[in-house]
């Protein structure tokens, strides 16, 4: 079985690359642009050079002339929305859909959300399987290879889309993935400057900060990347701390799957309270300097 | 400019029921139309407003049971002038491939358009692939993400909000364009928008072909429950702030 | 009998729910009990999806409207909202100045309202000594020689009266004394020399506030006159009969929030070994709470349909405010029962709700004052 590898960012193409090596004998990695391909992940590396002014969207067509050429069984996406055009060309041409964001495979039936995570749907590829998998998945696996890197001439797409400008954006330089600890506050912070008192707590813990979607859409309290649940993070930290969040299911996908889990919620009826390891019933206001103080 | 909006109709997961055994039980769940494909119609509406003598199309394609006179009036209410709807039980549970070639269908009775938009992505899949799928059916350019429009002269300059970077394209209409649900807030409707939209024509019909899924459902299930220790206390309680920092001393 | 709604019906119920979700959360609302006001941002919002315009004549820019549809906006706005916002007595005085207001004071109404979101006067009727008693109604207006009048009096909780532009005075002709029944309507603005206020604190409604409104020789002339001479406290019955169906559109909807969330808590609350909803004395509170909040209802909508079709509502409008205005309050009393302790401190909304429900029963003519004017006409009804 030969597995192809679509992943424009470091991590995603080390992990992915050492899934694809669980499904295939043959991994082959395309890397787009300048990323920085990990040593030893794949058999092959096709390197596609994006032109200046293009988007790497349009590499689509040089993709799907690879694919021709490859015939492989099976496509690990990264879910970048870059990447997301890129599958979703490649199946249009193949005549399939690419299921997304999946969280486990059994062979070859992958799991993924439903309704944000009040199913899970257990789904088979008819034809040529495409998948887009998020990072923690395959974080058991080795990667391995001999990164035999060929060089894939770019195929214009019939329509090209003109980029103007890429400004990059700037990150909090937090890596929630790699944090031990994740609090995530919610609506029950009733102003951005109560954030600080999360902040605190996080100081206190060697945390990472993250939150629900309220806090970063609509209002810009924290940045859109540290939000947790479907369509953002989905986290397994050791230690998982939910502060003012009620516990939809659309927020404890993103975090359930923490070792332990801790809620505080001035509500005993939240429904985070029926899904968390430990529950403090108050405000907050008044829990969170209590528990920095006694942490 | 004719702006087409594609928009998915859904169960309201609210209503969602789950079954003794852990199946999903939509019979009780109202059809509404997709969350954050608002968010795309009131794009398609503003872009409409910002650029006179436009026009906003919306399209579906579901079951049956989407032909439903407040779905239609509801969505109409929401800034567009004209819907065009296949709905028929060939067309329910589509993946994104099947979704692009009915929508594809669909979109010919339109006539001539300038944009295509689309939503996010639905509340049931969530897969964010029909806008992709569809462009490439369709041949025409697709970036997604988007966060700004404005249209030039045959061409929209797109400010697209991606992982690392905001990227500002051109891309040649026609094109599809799937927004974020930051680009615009919905209206609520008034009642003035509710009554006009009973007048706006409904263009319904049944599906042309059968669509078939490249994808087999094996099954659909609500996740267990993670088994928790459920240790829940109430902060006045003495003592409780410092059981339950030594809780998380203890599993740091 | 056509209990149904019409889809344009529940499309406008839906847009009031997604109004009330977006903009009324819990921390908005305790902001709002707490500095008796509401944000700019949903009167604004309140505006732009043309509730506010709901019921004034389309000529004026408005939005024809059945009572019906009115009523179940207004009952929907605070049973979704579940809190006592102002939105709903902002179209009081709309509807007032519609009703008598000359072409120019209406099209200013409405201009000033589409300009900042909210109403452009306040109604000043009730006085110290005289609430339901209207006739020992002292402020007088008195023709003065070079063809003004001069206003004098004192009036008392006048909602916003401290916050919006004008206010509409009734005011007798001439003569303060208790035969005299003749009354005008006067438009004043509030920065007029003589007119000054002073806030009034109440212990529910917080986020409407009112306040004493002080009329010492102000000066107004004809143009202030809102309709005709003297028959301005009949002009101003003449729209109670409905404004009274929508306050109780406002109760029924806050008492059906209570309902619910006491409903909800007693089926989670464990007591004895089981739920208290398991318990009959509970079971007989959300039976009767239910049965208030239906019959409450339905004659709310017998009301605002007889309206709709020209029927005089004398006696029904006065019957439905003596009923629903006590019988809703007491729903929320009975919430606050099923609540136990927890129903009596600021932790829920019951509390909130239940000071609320009691002062409709004294908005809009009192809960006495109603049985006054309903046993009247029960009585002439069945006259030989």
């Amino acid at each position: 079985m030969k597995a192809f590898v679509l992943a424009e960012r470091t991590d995603a193409i080390a992990e992915l690359c050492a899934g694809a090596r669980t499904m295939a004998d043959e991994v082959v990695l395309v890397a787009f642009a300048d990323v920085q391909v990990p040593e030893a992940v794949a058999d092959k590396v096709l390197h596609i050079a994006v032109p200046e002014g293009s988007v790497i969207d349009d590499a689509a067509d040089t993709v799907i002339a690879a694919f021709d050429a490859e015939k492989p069984e099976v496509v690990l996406v990264e879910p970048t929305k870059h990447m997301k055009v890129v599958a979703g060309k490649l199946a249009a041409h193949a005549g399939a859909s690419a299921i997304t964001d999946v969280i486990a495979f059994e062979g070859d039936v992958a799991t993924n959300m439903y309704f944000g995570g009040v199913g899970q749907k257990k789904q088979k590829a008819a034809g040529v399987a495409i998948y887009t998998v998020g990072a923690g998945v395959f974080a058991d696996a080795q990667a391995a290879g001999a990164n035999a890197v060929e060089e894939l001439a770019w195929v214009a797409p019939a329509k090209a889309v003109k980029l103007v400008s890429s400004k990059a954006i700037e990150k909090s330089g937090v890596d929630l993935f790699k944090a031990d600890v994740v609090v995530g506050a919610g609506r029950g912070f009733g102003a951005k400057e109560d954030l600080k008192m999360a902040e605190d707590l996080c100081e206190k813990l060697g945390a990472g900060l993250g939150c629900s979607r309220p806090l970063t859409e609509g209002v810009d309290w924290l940045p859109t990347e540290v939000y947790i649940g479907v369509s953002g993070l989905m986290l397994a930290p050791k230690v998982y701390i939910a502060a003012g969040i009620s516990g939809q299911m659309q927020h404890m996908v993103g975090c359930n799957r923490a070792t332990t889990l801790f809620a505080i919620n001035k509500d005993k009826n939240a429904p985070v309270f029926k899904q968390c390891d430990y529950g403090l019933v108050g405000d907050i206001n008044t829990v969170l300097p209590a528990l920095i103080a006694a942490l | 400019m004719k702006i087409v909006v594609s928009f998915k109709v859904v169960p309201d997961d609210q209503d969602i029921q789950v079954s003794g055994d852990g199946s999903l039980d939509f019979s009780k769940a109202h059809k509404i139309v997709s969350t954050y494909d608002l968010n795309a119609v009131e794009a398609a509406a503003q872009l409409a407003a910002a650029n006179e003598g436009s026009s906003v199309v919306g399209v579906t394609v579901g079951d049956a049971k989407i032909d439903d006179s407040k779905l239609k009036k509801g969505i109409l209410a929401r800034g567009m002038d004209e819907l065009f709807m296949t709905a028929d039980d060939a067309c329910a549970d589509m993946d994104a491939h099947a979704t692009a070639a009915a929508l594809s269908e669909l979109i010919a009775k339109v006539g001539d358009y300038d944009l295509i938009l689309c939503g996010d992505g639905s509340a049931d899949n969530y897969a964010q692939q029909v806008d992709v799928q569809l462009a490439a059916k369709l041949g025409l350019p697709v970036v997604n993400g988007a966060t700004k429009i404005e249209a030039g002269d045959g061409f929209v300059t797109v400010e697209r909000t991606l992982e690392d970077v905001v990227e500002t394209v051109e891309v040649p209409l026609p094109a599809v364009v799937s927004v974020t649900p930051d680009i615009a807030l919905p209206r609520i409707p008034g009642m003035k928008d509710i009554l006009a939209a009973g007048k706006k024509p409904m263009n319904v019909a049944g599906a042309e072909g059968a669509y078939a899924s490249a994808v087999e459902v094996v099954d659909c299930k609500a996740p267990e429950q993670a088994d928790r220790k459920l240790e829940i206390i109430d902060a006045s309680e003495d003592g409780a702030i410092e059981k339950f920092a030594a809780a998380i001393k203890a599993a740091l | 009998m056509d209990f149904a709604l019409t889809d344009e019906q529940e499309l406008l119920l839906e847009s009031v729910r997604e109004f009330c979700d977006r903009y009324f959360t819990e921390d908005v609302i305790k902001n709002m009990y707490e500095t008796h006001s509401m944000p700019q941002e949903i009167a604004e919002a309140y505006r732009d999806a043309g509730f506010g315009l709901m019921g004034i004549p389309e000529e004026f820019g408005g939005i024809p409207t059945d009572k019906v549809t009115l009523g179940l906006m207004i009952e929907e706005l605070y049973r979704r909202s579940g809190c006592m916002h102002i939105l709903y007595q902002n179209s009081l005085s709309m509807f007032d100045i519609m009703e008598f207001g000359t072409d120019q004071q209406k099209r200013d109404a409405v201009d000033h309202y589409m300009e900042t979101g909210w109403p452009i006067a306040s109604l000043s009727i009730s006085e110290p000594g005289a609430g339901s008693d209207n006739r020992s109604m002292t402020c007088v207006a008195k023709k003065q020689a070079d063809g003004t009048y001069r206003l004098s009096g004192q009036k008392t909780w006048v909602t916003m009266g401290e916050v919006l532009p004008y206010t509409i005075v009734v005011a007798k002709d001439e003569d303060p004394s208790r035969e005299n029944g003749a009354m005008s309507l006067w438009y004043i603005k509030m920065d007029t020399p003589g007119v000054s206020t002073a806030p009034l604190h109440k212990i529910g409604q917080q986020c409407i506030p009112f306040c004493e409104v002080y009329l010492d020789d102000v000066v107004v002339t004809e143009a202030d006159r809102m309709g005709k001479p003297g028959e301005g406290f009949m002009m101003l019955m003449k729209n109670f009969e409905v404004e009274r169906a929508f306050i109780v559109a406002e109760q029924v909807g806050l008492a059906q929030a209570a309902l619910e969330d006491a409903a909800k808590y007693a089926n989670q609350r464990i007591a004895f070994g089981k739920p208290i909803s398991k318990l009959p004395s509970i079971q007989e509170k959300l039976a009767d709470m239910e049965i208030a909040v239906q019959n409450t209802r339905n004659m709310l909508y017998r009301t605002l349909w007889k309206l709709d079709n020209g029927e005089s509502v004398q006696l029904d409008s006065a019957m439905l405010k003596r009923y629903g205005c006590s019988e809703c309050f007491k729903v929320a009393d009975q919430a606050l029962a099923i609540y136990g302790g927890l129903g009596y401190t600021t932790e829920v909304r019951v509390g909130r709700i239940w000071a609320d429900l009691r002062g409709n029963m004294f908005g809009g003519g009192t809960h006495e004052v109603m049985a006054y004017i309903a046993g009247r006409q029960v009585a002439k009804k069945y006259a030989d």
